[in-house]
């Protein structure tokens, strides 16, 4: 939009959001009998959003099943869910900057 | 913006767990009730979940490449127990047979009791989540501002 970093963090606001959609599911289905915990190898799909294509969620290996054949731990996915959020506050906090940046340089440096 | 889908995969988990809820409620009020419609004790019902993909009618892209894998819940039916009425000795009861003998639903109040609490915090957890991807549409709404 504005430059390469603001294009970055809108494309790392994107996967944020993405996974937070996952990590939602996951709590949705806490109590639904073989639903498996996913989510986004957050690294190397924020690697891949930078080169255009869409990220996918995968299934989490090593999460202790329970009896239902659920492997959902509420606690891994509420630790995920602070976490995601905070990442996403700091990218719109940065974006924010650039923006107020371009609008003091069109406003001359006057503080409106 | 695919946040907002995230909103409706939290609201299928709350009224999954709110129905889980209702049925367990309706278990502890009847765990004593010896006449019902269908005729005999009541009998204890459960849900059952399934997992299902969420379809919103802004469903951009993104959420086409994700079908499948990101998925909401639903209540996909309502067991009932058929097990046999737990059989108590009461002579007085108009419901009693010629033996004197009740037939009391198996309801074990207990039980029910530890699933309610389950169901609660589940509730919670899709509250946290949602108020979770509220903050940070807000935030994405303060960008304009």
């Amino acid at each position: 939009m504005l430059d390469r970093v603001t294009d970055s963090l809108e494309r790392y606001m994107d996967v944020l959001s993405m996974r937070q959609k996952v990590v939602a599911s996951n709590i949705a289905n806490a109590d639904t009998p073989g639903f498996k915990t996913k989510d986004l190898d957050f690294q190397s799909e924020f690697a891949s959003a930078l080169s255009g294509s869409q990220p996918q969620a995968s299934e989490v290996a090593g999460l202790p099943v329970k009896n239902d054949g659920n492997n959902v731990s509420l606690d891994r996915e509420a630790r995920l869910l602070a976490e995601n959020a905070m990442r996403f506050n700091l990218a719109s906090s940065l974006i924010r900057e650039q923006i107020r940046m371009v609008k003091e340089a069109i406003q001359e440096g006057k503080s409106s | 913006m695919s946040l907002f889908s995230v909103l409706s995969v939290s609201a299928s988990g709350m009224a999954a767990q709110r129905t889980r809820a209702e049925l367990l409620v309706e278990n502890i009020a009847n765990s004593e009730t010896t006449r019902t419609a269908e005729g005999g004790p009541y009998r204890r019902k459960d849900a059952i979940f399934s997992s299902e993909p969420v379809s919103s009618a802004f469903a951009s892209e993104l959420d086409a490449q994700l079908n499948g894998s990101v998925t909401g819940v639903k209540v996909a039916g309502i067991s009932v127990d058929n097990s046999e009425p737990e059989l108590r000795y009461m002579p007085g009861h108009p419901d009693a047979d010629a033996d004197g003998y009740v037939a009391m639903p198996r309801v074990n109040p207990a039980e029910d009791m530890v699933d309610l609490m389950g169901a609660s915090r589940s509730y919670q957890a899709n509250v946290s989540a949602m108020s979770a991807v509220k903050d940070m549409i807000q935030h994405s709404i303060d960008l304009l501002r």
